[in-house]
């Protein structure tokens, strides 16, 4: 067991865990944030993207112990109380969701892209997106979602 | 289209989905995200033979394994069998063993760690025996009987089937055969000018949805069976639940949950019977979550199939009769499918008048994954076949793709190849459309290839669709649902039928899924049903609702009903004087009246006589030099009727046909002496966002649908015939011609390199 703090979504956080305790099942079952999502648990399908320091990773393949240190942002910390995050707002809009189940890495992903680039092109967006899969869009309103939310910044 | 009667508030406005806000913010509660104290994980044990006899279970190590709170092997759970048509399959194996990921054993325990070490513990002594992978060696006299039991079947399993169908017939290892004819294809054939023969093959595909299949189950101390299940029809499967454990329906609640994506793979208990079985045994409620290893060696994927077509023309090159023999590969249980087999012989050919035809359907069991339902099951398969036939026979003509399918094409009047009589036949203007926008007759580029495909369907009318309409003392209305959303938006559509009937805004209707107790029988998502039938349910509900306001409206201002009217901003009134909505349901709960519930309800009693039309067109870029196929354009053309929802309704689109993309381009799951090897997603490869082609979509309006509203079907429209017109696309470009899915570059390669041997 060792004793992690971390900044997450904003507020301080201090917890035990298992050396071995894997990042999402900390913030899904230690800290019932389930807004993250499992899915191949092996790092190809990104419905498990967190933002650590800023930067996507996939949460079923790091250790909680990594975030020992470090900010951490999931799904739960993005809106401003009743206000939507702009990637919220635009996904919603238009269409960037079906059953939702990848949704959050999809937007978290997103949001990792415009904090470094906020004007993509479409191409940057399917490059960087490339990591998260989706089998309900077809991606093209992901495509438009994060560029309307581009435009919104 | 009856758009002109519309009220402009919410059927055909781009309203915001009533589950979105719980998606986008990580609040929606799928079955995963479901805890219950003392909650335990369940993990199984699964066979690594395709066929084997169970000598031995030594499950002691793993019992005695601290934390450990139940194990199971086949001899501690009930001999019964589950399916939703044949029942065939068992809790757990009993004593054979028939493909590589079969349940053997489970184990519940206080976390998966301690799950899965306990697997390991558990010793399984095999005896191997003989087994068959193919349909055709499993079909062959001498073959292993892969179920040499008596599987029963549920009852009425003809029901709705045209033709003759067999249950079991005397073939080894045959689950079903169906023969249909129309008109008489031996004496067109035997008539023709020029017959055509082409055989086909299209491979097992995972449905793909990113949610794996969890369910959770707890027994509470009242007995009440208590179930949160990634199941897309929660009332049908309470029934097959309550049949297989032996207990009431009214005793067993599926709660209310979101639905990760289905694509039809999630109509089955999967794991919930040994779920409930471990519950049982431990006396804790307990978890089941298949892994994404499971999920693609042992789910329950698409049919595989080969398809063999022959057809007769007459000297004019129209179709005069069309023969087919279909054989889908089963796996080793059928009792994932509803159905005696796979509806897509229906589609056959359906595009084209084609007055004879002959079609033999076969499912035939095999030593590996038992396949189950996805996407308009078994059409994927057929149209690739169809579509790819009716393709080589205008190269072999020399005929043009589009004007072979222009001069075939069905028209109003005309019965479809297997006798249905459809009415709003606009197949030749779909293709017409799509042409145009794709600009068919424009010159391309050296190593460009251009081909099409076309499918008709018409929605589904089939299944009982049940809804609960109130409204409060408030004045506002609720629709209570029976089943889950799957992702398509269904809750959503179902708000804007029920504003639309009363010229309200879809805001102010509150939507809620119901559990299995408290909402009525919704037989749930399948074969393009649910805006249809679920569309006259709510119309039913509407019209008794509206009835009802006008009994206390009439009772209120002392006239007699017929006396009443209502007005457009949903007052009440009659000579003289009038009272709205709010006042009157004011009123009313003053009485004790409210709130004021009623039950909408649609049996369909026969099927859909609208259909509708679509046609694509995709444009590849091949390299001679290594065979890649690169997909650069597609243009899908949709004969529609009028659109619920804009955004949804293009979403259904997109997505289904970036789906076909990846059947066509990248997706099989791969055997190798039985056993998936496809086994990761980083093997079985799902397009991602840079694999997906730039699309035009266009849209034919005037359309007509069956349903209220003119509403019609739009999710299997955009899927089911994809492949072809890429694979099509690929012979224009190279002249290679595939009859295999997927795509693979190094069979163009290979079909490049013979056509340079033979020049």
């Amino acid at each position: 067991m060792r004793r992690i703090t971390l900044t997450l979504n904003g507020k301080q956080v201090t917890h035990e865990v298992e050396d071995s305790r894997l990042l999402i099942e900390f913030l899904r079952e230690d800290l019932k944030l389930t807004g993250t999502k499992e899915s191949c648990g092996v790092g190809v399908c990104g419905a498990c993207t967190v933002l650590l320091d800023g930067k996507p990773i996939s949460s079923c393949l790091a250790l909680a112990v990594h975030a020992d240190g470090r900010a951490l942002t999931t799904i739960e910390g993005i809106a401003e109380g009743d206000r939507l995050h702009p990637l919220q707002e635009a996904f919603l809009k238009h269409g960037g969701y079906q059953c939702g189940i990848c949704t959050p890495g999809q937007i978290l992903a997103a949001k990792a892209l415009l904090d470094a680039n906020p004007r993509p092109s479409k191409d940057e967006i399917r490059h960087w997106m490339m990591g998260n899969l989706c089998r309900c869009t077809g991606y093209y309103k992901i495509i438009d979602s994060i560029t309307a939310a581009a435009g919104a910044e | 289209m009856a758009t002109e009667s519309l009220s402009g508030k919410s059927v055909g406005q781009p309203v915001q989905r009533v589950d979105g806000i719980a998606k986008v913010t990580g609040r929606a509660r799928y079955a995963g995200d479901v805890e219950l104290p003392g909650m335990l994980f369940g993990r199984c044990l699964r066979s690594p033979h395709a066929s084997a006899r169970i000598v031995a279970i030594d499950a002691a190590k793993a019992k005695a394994l601290p934390g450990v709170r139940a194990v199971l092997t086949g001899a501690d759970v009930p001999e019964t069998r589950y399916g939703r048509m044949c029942k065939d399959i068992p809790v757990l194996a009993q004593g054979v063993v028939r493909f590589v990921g079969e349940k053997v054993a489970a184990v519940a325990a206080d976390t998966l760690e301690i799950a899965e070490a306990a697997l390991e513990l558990i010793e399984v002594d095999y005896a191997e025996t003989p087994a068959v992978f193919t349909a055709a060696e499993a079909m062959k006299q001498g073959a292993p009987i892969i179920h040499p039991e008596k599987v029963e079947v549920f009852p009425g399993a003809a029901a709705g089937v045209h033709g003759e169908l067999l249950m079991f017939p005397p073939i080894p290892n045959v689950i079903s055969r169906l023969v249909l004819r129309h008109g008489d294809a031996a004496a067109a054939f035997a008539a023709a000018h020029k017959i055509c023969a082409h055989s086909f093959a299209t491979p097992a595909v995972h449905q793909g949805y990113i949610e794996p299949h969890t369910c959770l189950i707890s027994v509470g101390a009242d007995g009440l069976v208590e179930v949160w299940i990634a199941n897309k029809g929660p009332h049908i499967a309470r029934a097959h639940m309550a049949a297989a454990i032996g207990v009431p329906e009214a005793r067993i609640r599926f709660n209310p949950v979101t639905i990760g994506g289905d694509f039809g793979g999630k109509g089955s208990l999967m794991d919930a019977l040994l779920c409930y079985q471990l519950a049982l045994a431990a006396k804790r409620p307990v978890k089941m979550v298949m892994n994404s290893f499971e999920e693609l060696t042992a789910g329950n994927p698409r049919h595989s199939a080969t398809i063999a077509l022959r057809s007769a023309l007459d000297r004019d090159a129209r179709l005069q009769a069309i023969e087919a023999r279909i054989v889908f590969n089963a796996g080793a249980y059928a009792g994932f499918v509803p159905v005696p087999t796979l509806h897509g012989y229906g589609e056959l050919a359906g595009t084209y008048r084609v007055p004879n035809c002959a079609v033999e359907v076969l499912r035939v069991y095999t030593n590996t994954v038992p396949r189950g339902h996805m996407r308009s099951p078994g059409a994927p398969q057929v149209t690739f076949a169809v579509e790819s036939h009716i393709d080589m026979i205008a190269r072999e003509l020399g005929l043009d793709p589009v004007e072979f399918r222009r001069r075939n094409a069905i028209e109003e009047g005309d019965a479809t190849p297997l006798g249905a009589k459809r009415r709003h036949l606009r197949c030749r203007e779909t293709i017409d459309a799509g042409a145009k926008a794709f600009g068919w007759d424009k010159p391309k580029a050296e190593g460009i290839g251009r081909g099409i495909s076309i499918y008709e369907h018409p929605p589904g009318n089939f299944g009982r669709s049940t809804v609960k309409l109130s409204m409060s003392a408030e004045g506002k209305l609720a629709l209570l649902l029976g089943s889950p959303d799957t992702g398509t938006g269904f809750h959503t559509i179902a708000s804007q039928l029920v504003a639309e009937h009363f010229s309200l805004a879809p805001e102010e209707i509150e939507v809620a899924q119901g559990d299995t107790l408290s909402a009525d029988f919704e037989a749930g998502a399948s074969g393009q049903r649910l805006t249809t039938t679920i569309g006259q349910a709510i119309g039913d509900a509407a019209n008794k609702m509206k009835e009802a306001l006008t009994a206390l409206a009439a009772e209120r201002l002392n006239c007699a009903p017929s006396d009443i009217r209502i007005g457009a901003d949903g007052s009440f009134s009659t000579s003289g004087t009038s009272i709205d909505r709010r006042a009157l349901m004011g009123w009313a709960a003053e009485r004790g009246k409210t709130p004021l519930t009623v039950a909408g309800e649609n049996t369909p009693g026969k099927p859909n006589d609208v259909t509708g039309f679509v046609a694509h067109f995709a444009e590849v870029a091949v390299d001679r030099e290594t065979g890649q196929v690169r997909l650069k354009r597609m243009v899908t053309a949709h004969d529609i009727g009028t659109i619920v929802n804009p955004i949804l309704h293009q979403g259904q689109i997109e997505g289904g046909l970036v789906q076909a993309v990846g059947q066509a381009m990248s997706e099989r799951v791969v055997l190798k002496d039985g056993a998936v090897i496809t086994a990761h997603l980083g093997d079985y490869k799902l397009p991602t966002i840079a694999d997906i082609p730039a699309l035009e979509t266009v849209l034919l309006p005037g359309g007509r649908g069956a349903a209220p509203f003119d509403t019609t079907a739009i999710g299997e429209m955009s899927n089911v015939a994809v492949p072809a017109a890429i694979t099509n696309a690929v012979f224009d470009a190279v002249g290679v011609r595939l009859t295999e899915l997927p795509i693979r570059a190094e069979e163009v390669f290979a079909g490049l390199a013979a056509k340079k041997d033979a020049a």
